[in-house]
Formats: C-alpha cells, structure tokens, sequence
C-alpha cells in the first residue's frame, strides 16, 4: 500500500476500528512511517488532562437548588427542601419578573394570569436586584479589604457568596433572554468572582486578598457594581411614586 | 463508550420522573451532577462555563423526559446532553469573543497556526516546566469550537468517532475531520511538523 496519512495513523492511535489493518502492517515494513507513529504516538501521549476542580459531597444539593426553580411548580415540595426554598423562593419570584419586567420593554404588553399587578411586579424585581447587588457589594468588600497579615477566615462570605451565585445565575440569564447584554455583562463579571470567592480556600491570606483585590479592580467591577445597584435604586424610587406600585 | 457511572436504580428513577414526580427527578440530578460537571468541565475548561452546562444539561433532560427513549440508559443520554449543551456554550463563547476580538477565533480550516513567539522547543524544555501543557493549553485555544469539542471527546474522554458524531449531531466525517485538525494544531504547538510524511 501507499504511505498512510496522518488521518490513517490518528485513527490507528486511538485504536478506532476504522483504522485498517493494512497500516499496521505496512508500519511493520516502512521505518519511515514507523517513525511518523511513533513521533505522533510521543506527541499525543504528552496531552494529559489539567485538574478538574474539585466538587464536594454537598455539590448535587447546590446543583439541585439552583434547577428546582427552572423547572416549574410542579418540581418539588418535599421536606428536604425547605432550606433551600426560603432563600430561592425571593429569587425564583425576581427570575420571572426579570424576564417579565424586561420583556415588557421589547414586547407589547399582553394578558397574564399573574396575580401581582405588572407595575407592583416590576417595582419588586428592582427592589430585589438592588439588594442582590448591595449583598455582593458587601461580599466582595468583606473579602478583599480584609486588612492585616494573619489569614483571615471568609466562611461566611463564602457562604454567602455561594447563595448569590445562584440568584445571579438567574438574574444574569434572564438578562441575556431579554436582550440586556450591558446588565447581563455586569452579571457575568459578578458571577465569575462570586464563584471564585465560593470555591476558594476559606482562609486568605494577604496575598491572596490582594490577588483577589487586584481581580475585582481590573475590570473596575465595583464601580459597574454600583452603577447598575444605582440605577436600580433610582428607578425604585421613580416607581414608589406612581400610584399603584408602592409595596 | 465512556460514560457516567449509571446505576439500575436510574430505570425506576427514570420512568417515576417521567411519570411527573419532581422527586424522582431530584434523584437522578443528585446522583449525575458530579459526573455532567466533570465532563463539562473537560470541554470548556472553564468553571464558571461550566456550571452554566450543568444547569443546561439537567434542564434540557427535564424538558425533554418525555423523549427519552427507554432502551437508553440514563447516564449515556445525559452524558450526551451534557456535551451538546458544552458545545452550545463554546460556540457561544467563541461568537462573544468574535464579536469583541474578530481576529482571534480560530477558523475551522486547516491552515497553519502562527509561530510560538518562544524559542524552539527541546526535549528537556517540553518535557519539565510544563511546556507540553502551556502548548497543549495554546493549541486548545487556538482549536475552533468543534474542534475542541471533538478532541476533548476522543482524546480525554475515550469516544469513538461514531460517538462524538452522535454527542454533536454530526455526520462521522465530520467529527472525525475536527478531530485530525485538532491533533495537528496540538502537534504544530508542540513544534512538530506533522506535514513531514514520506511520499509514496
């Protein structure tokens, strides 16, 4: 036969069974294309995996805490939820009405069963993403201003943290559903550093306050922070003073 | 085919799930959501990236219980899922990234990549100080979205062509074109020169 291709030998290496047996047999008789498998076979055997991150026993809870709201009413009322419900249950409520409340400015309004007048609802949803911003506000500034050399403990801002990547989870997608990229960007940058502020070591040393310090400052994500937290402030405002909105 | 670990207990957890009960449902993500993170990890390497496709992942089996056809086993079709939905996301990554930088996505043609802005490898450099995988990591980069799909599915995860084609809903050509592109960007990042074959 022809010298194999490198397709002949990729396949060969990975053992598919389309690999002919044909090019094993015309290895044993080609030194060069012995060479090119083994040079291919040294190149692909150095490609080994990077560390998946760990994820602990009380991961399948976060997973599940997370889903239950998206999958409707009907996905669990049960006992071993309850935690998890009191928390999820304001941000469930502000997911639809940031989809409702976004929506309303792209699309004519239409007839809904809610129960929650469209304005009230709509005042609710900003009342609720400005105390989300302020709860991640505060995180960040626990964590990173943290002064001193000894490492600090940050478990409950971890904890906290963790609790705030959900509902931002939500928030941010309904923001990038309702065609919001600038919000759903702001979101996005939040959630990266929330997650890292979950999943990372729960003392932090001066180094790694500074590291997460310079992180939140690069992309100036406080001020975006607290930009977006204003907007939401005044436009509660702007509402608390039409009839019919005050909560 | 690699795949989750399964467990008989999924049949019956399955077809009550499938009946409406959310419970059953709740089982099945609790016992699948560290595998789904797993590989949607190896796919996007990203983990932010990839906790957005566990969600994906466990919503679209949600929606789509009905279809789930009983002679498949669970773990193989979330384990399906899971990697359409990384896909999805690296697609998507790849247009954001587009959008902001045209000029920095890979192309899916076989066209060369640039030169390592380093010095030629030797057998010592990419042996220790974690050359080979700073390369692997650029090439992966540099890989178009299918393209890394389809050499994380073969390479990590132990696919066969036929497989990656049905995780991707591509023809088998397809899949396994995406597959040499990708190893022949590995090999250019390694320093190799994967066009030196001898000539019939």
């Amino acid at each position: 036969m022809s010298h194999p291709s490198e397709g002949d030998l990729i396949l060969l290496y990975y053992g598919e069974a389309g690999a002919s047996a044909a090019v094993e047999a015309h290895l044993a008789s080609c030194p060069a294309c012995a060479r090119a498998f083994e040079a291919l076979r040294a190149d692909l055997s150095s490609v080994t995996e990077d560390p998946i991150p760990a994820r602990g026993e009380d991961y399948r809870e976060t997973v599940w805490r997370a889903l239950q709201p998206r999958l409707g009413a009907s996905a669990g009322a049960r006992p071993a939820t309850r935690r998890a419900v009191r928390w999820w249950a304001p941000a469930a409520l502000a997911a639809s009405l940031v989809a409702a409340f976004l929506a309303g400015r792209h699309f004519p309004p239409r007839p809904s069963a809610a129960p929650i007048p469209e304005q009230a609802r709509d005042r609710i949803f900003v009342v609720m993403v400005g105390e989300h911003l302020e709860r991640s506000e505060m995180v960040l500034l626990e964590v990173a201003n943290a002064e001193g050399n000894d490492p600090v403990d940050v478990r409950s801002a971890q904890e906290s943290a963790e609790n705030l990547v959900a509902a931002n989870r939500l928030f941010r997608l309904s923001a990038r559903r309702a065609g919001e990229p600038g919000v759903a960007t702001v979101l996005d940058e939040l959630e990266r550093v929330l997650l890292e502020v979950a999943h990372g070591p729960s003392q932090l040393g001066p180094d790694e306050r500074a590291q997460l310090r310079r992180r939140i400052e690069s992309g100036d994500l406080l001020f975006k922070v607290r930009i977006l937290e204003s907007t939401m402030r005044s436009k509660e405002k702007q509402m608390a003073a039409v009839p019919g909105t005050a909560s | 085919m690699v795949q989750m670990a399964g467990s008989d207990d999924d049949t019956e957890t399955l077809a009550q799930a499938r009946a409406g009960d959310a419970d059953a449902f709740r089982r099945l993500v609790e016992r699948h959501s560290r595998d789904v993170f797993r590989l949607a990890y190896r796919m996007t390497r990203n983990e932010h990236d990839a906790e957005d496709v566990v969600q994906e992942a466990f919503l679209r089996a949600y929606r789509n219980l009905d279809r789930f056809e009983q002679r498949s086993n669970f773990a193989s079709w979330i384990y399906r899922i899971t990697a359409n939905c990384a896909y999805d996301s690296l697609r998507a990554r790849d247009r954001r990234q587009e959008s902001a930088h045209p000029m920095t996505i890979a192309d899916e043609s076989d066209g060369p990549i640039p030169e390592l802005p380093s010095e030629a490898p030797t057998p010592d450099r990419l042996v220790f100080g974690g050359e080979v995988r700073r390369r692997v990591a650029l090439a992966m980069r540099r890989m178009s979205s299918l393209e890394k799909s389809a050499f994380t599915l073969r390479h990590f995860e132990g696919l066969s062509i036929e497989e990656i084609g049905r995780a991707l809903d591509l023809d088998a050509s397809a899949a396994k074109q995406s597959v040499f592109r990708a190893v022949r960007k590995v090999r250019e990042a390694l320093g190799r020169d994967p066009g030196l074959r001898p000539t019939t």
